[in-house]
C-alpha cells in the first residue's frame, strides 16, 4: 500500500484560497477513507465534497481549531455515518462505479475489499471499529484519531487495543491468520 | 496479544488498494465552495440593502457564471492569480446592473456578425446590456442591429432595408453573443480550456490580471472554405483584461493565429459598467417599406428541391429569368432587394459545382461561376441550408 502523506495544517482555513490548498492537501486521504467506510468512489467522494463545504460554510465558527485534520476525519466519519442509516433505510446499496485510475481488476478488487472490511468491523463495538479504521485505514497518531472522535486519547488507546483482540479473534474462528490461542 | 499479532489483524484489515480523489473533484469542490460564498455575499447584499430580490439573484447567477470556470484545473493554471481573481471578483462584479461595451471588429459593414477577416477593414461596434429580467440588450455595426427587448429579438440591416425578429435566442448576434454577457465569457473560455478545447494561461501586472486561452479553429476542415471566416473557425487566441483593483472585466482582445502571425481581429476596449441606458435603446425606427423577411417554414413552399445543387441551380435559374417569385422561394425576405434584382437580374450560368460542407456551417457551400449583365464574371461560392423546421433549403448568402 502507497503510504498517505500526513499534512500539518495548524489553522482552519478562512479564505476560498486557502480552502484550495486544504482541499489539495487533503482530499485523496479523505476519498479513501470515505471510500472504505461507503463502498463506491461516488458516494465517497459526494461525502467528502459535503464536508468540505461545511466547513466553508463553518469556517468562523471553527477558526479556533488547530487540529484540522483530524477535525476533517471526524467530520467526514460523522457524513459517512448519516449516509449508512439513510441506506439502511432504503437499501444497502454500495456496488458499481469504477475507482479512479482503477482497471476492472482493481475496481473488483477494492470494491470487495470494502465489503470485506465492513463486514469484519461491522462485528466489533462501532466505538471500537472507529478507532481501528482511522489507524489502519488512515494511519492518524492517536492523538489525532482522538481528536477525531472526541475521546480522550488513553480511551482511544484502550479501545484500538479491544478492537484488535476482537478482530483477532474472529479472524482465528473464520480460519485466518492470527492464531495466538483462544483467551 | 503481542505486537506481532496485532501487527497481523492490521495488516487483514488495511486495504491494500489506496483510493484517489477523481481528477475533477478538486475542481467540483471548489465550485461548490464558490458558490457557498456566493450565497453568503447575496445574503448580505440582501441585508445591507432593499434591493429587489430578483436583482439580486439575477446578479449572483451571473456572477457565478463569470467566476466558477476561473477555478483552477489541470489546464487552467497558474491556480493562485485565478482563484484570487475569483474570489475578489465576487465582490466587485456584485452590483453590476448594465454594461456597455465599446469596440471594433475586421468585417464588412452590414454583413452578419459572425464574419471576420484579416483582411478586412476594422468597424465599430457597440453592445448594451441591461441585467434586468428578463435581460434586455442591443447590438450595433454600421448597417447592421439587434436589439432584444426582453420579449422578441429584432434584426435590422439597413443596407438592405430588411428586418427580422425571432426568440430572444434568436442567433442573429452568432458568435457575439457571450459579448452580451461579460459574466459568461470567461465561463465558456475556460470550459474549454477544461476540455483540452483551449490552453490558458493568467498573470497579473502593472494593476491588470489577464487571461488568455487560445483555442484551435473548430469545425470540419476538409474543405477549408470556411477557414478563418469567423472568430470560432479560426486559430485564436481570446486575451481578456480585468483591472486589478476593480477586478471587473475591462477589455477583450481577439488575435486570429495566420502563418505564424497574430492579427487582431476583434478588441472591446471600453466596458463601462452601470451606465444609464435609455428605453429607446430596444427599439428600432424601421422605414414603412422594410422588407420582413419571413420565417423559410412559414413560407409556402411551391418548389421541392432535392439536396443544394438543386436549390443552387434553381436560385440562379430564377435570378436569370428574373422571376422574383421563384427567387423568393429558396431566399428568405418578402419580396427582391431592388440592387439584388439590378445586379443578379438577368444573369448567365456559367458552372455549378459540387457541394461541400466546411469548417462549423450547417449547411453547404455550392461552388459557382455567373456572368452578370454587366459583363463580369463572378466565381463565388453559394452557401445553402435545410436545417430549418420543415428541413426546406434555403439560399443563405454567398451572393
Amino acid at each position: 500500500m502507497v503510504a498517505a502523506t500526513t499534512v500539518q495544517i495548524e489553522s482552519w482555513p478562512q479564505t476560498i484560497d486557502d480552502f484550495d490548498r486544504l482541499v489539495a492537501a487533503t482530499q485523496d486521504e479523505l476519498v479513501h477513507f470515505a471510500f472504505y467506510r461507503l463502498g463506491n468512489q461516488a458516494d465517497a467522494e459526494d461525502a467528502v465534497q459535503d464536508v468540505y463545504v461545511q466547513a466553508f460554510r463553518d469556517r468562523t465558527k471553527r477558526r479556533r481549531v488547530t487540529e484540522v485534520r483530524p477535525y476533517l476525519f471526524r467530520m467526514v466519519r460523522n457524513r459517512c455515518t448519516d449516509i449508512l442509516r439513510a441506506r439502511s433505510r432504503k437499501s444497502r446499496e454500495t456496488a458499481g462505479v469504477a475507482i479512479h485510475g482503477g482497471d476492472p481488476l482493481s475496481t473488483m478488487v477494492a470494491h470487495e475489499q470494502a465489503r470485506e472490511l465492513a463486514r469484519l468491523l461491522d462485528q466489533i463495538p462501532e466505538r471500537e471499529a472507529e478507532v481501528i479504521r482511522l489507524r489502519a485505514w488512515s494511519e492518524l497518531s492517536f492523538a489525532d484519531v482522538a481528536v477525531a472522535v472526541g475521546a480522550a486519547l488513553p480511551t482511544v488507546k484502550s479501545r484500538f487495543r479491544y478492537g484488535i483482540e476482537k478482530l483477532r479473534r474472529l479472524l482465528q474462528l473464520e480460519g485466518g491468520t492470527p492464531n495466538e490461542p483462544f483467551e | 496479544m503481542n505486537h506481532s499479532n496485532e501487527q497481523e489483524v492490521l495488516d487483514r484489515i488495511r486495504p491494500t488498494q489506496r483510493i484517489a480523489a477523481s481528477n475533477s473533484f478538486r475542481e467540483r469542490v471548489m465550485k461548490a465552495i464558490v458558490e457557498q460564498n456566493a450565497q453568503e455575499g447575496l445574503r448580505s447584499i440582501w441585508r445591507w440593502r432593499s434591493w429587489p430580490r430578483w436583482v439580486l439573484v439575477g446578479c449572483a447567477g451571473a456572477l457565478l457564471l463569470l467566476l466558477l470556470p476561473m477555478l483552477p484545473t489541470g489546464k487552467v493554471a497558474p491556480k493562485s492569480p485565478g482563484m484570487a481573481l475569483l474570489a475578489q471578483s465576487v465582490q466587485a462584479m456584485s452590483n453590476v446592473q448594465t454594461v456597455h461595451i465599446i469596440g471594433r471588429i475586421r468585417t464588412l459593414p452590414g454583413d452578419n456578425f459572425e464574419l471576420v477577416g484579416a483582411e478586412y477593414d476594422f468597424v465599430p461596434i457597440e453592445i448594451w446590456r441591461e441585467y434586468t429580467n428578463p435581460p434586455r440588450w442591443r447590438v450595433e455595426k454600421p448597417g447592421r442591429v439587434v436589439v432584444m427587448n426582453g420579449q422578441s429579438a429584432l434584426l435590422y440591416i439597413s443596407s438592405i432595408n430588411s428586418a427580422m425578429t425571432g426568440s430572444p435566442e434568436a442567433g442573429f448576434v452568432k458568435w457575439l453573443r457571450p459579448m452580451l454577457d461579460p459574466p459568461s465569457i470567461l465561463e465558456n473560455e475556460l470550459a474549454a480550456a477544461r476540455q483540452g478545447a483551449a490552453q490558458s494561461a493568467v498573470s497579473e501586472s502593472n494593476g491588470v490580471t489577464t487571461v488568455a486561452l487560445r483555442r484551435q479553429a473548430q469545425g470540419n476542415f476538409a474543405n477549408d472554405w470556411a477557414r478563418n471566416k469567423s472568430i470560432p473557425e479560426s486559430d485564436h487566441t481570446a486575451v481578456y483584461r480585468f483591472d486589478s483593483g476593480s477586478k471587473r472585466l475591462e477589455g477583450v482582445q481577439i488575435v486570429v493565429s495566420l502563418g505564424g502571425t497574430g492579427v487582431v481581429v476583434a478588441e472591446f476596449t471600453d466596458f463601462r459598467y452601470n451606465e444609464a441606458f435609455p428605453q429607446s435603446l430596444y427599439t428600432v425606427q424601421l422605414p414603412a417599406d422594410v422588407n420582413w423577411m419571413t420565417d423559410s417554414a412559414a413560407k409556402p413552399a411551391l418548389v421541392s428541391l432535392n439536396g443544394p445543387k438543386e436549390a443552387a441551380a434553381y436560385f440562379f435559374d430564377a435570378l436569370a429569368r428574373e422571376d422574383w417569385d421563384s427567387v423568393l422561394q429558396v431566399s428568405p425576405g418578402t419580396r427582391v432587394q431592388s440592387v439584388i434584382k439590378q445586379v443578379y437580374g438577368g444573369l448567365q450560368v456559367i458552372s455549378i459545382g459540387e457541394p461541400f460542407q466546411s469548417g462549423l456551417y450547417p449547411g453547404y457551400f455550392v461552388p459557382y461561376q455567373v456572368r452578370l449583365r454587366n459583363g463580369e464574371t463572378k466565381t463565388w461560392k453559394l452557401a445553402v441550408r435545410n436545417d430549418n423546421p420543415v428541413h426546406r433549403w434555403m439560399v443563405d448568402g454567398g451572393y
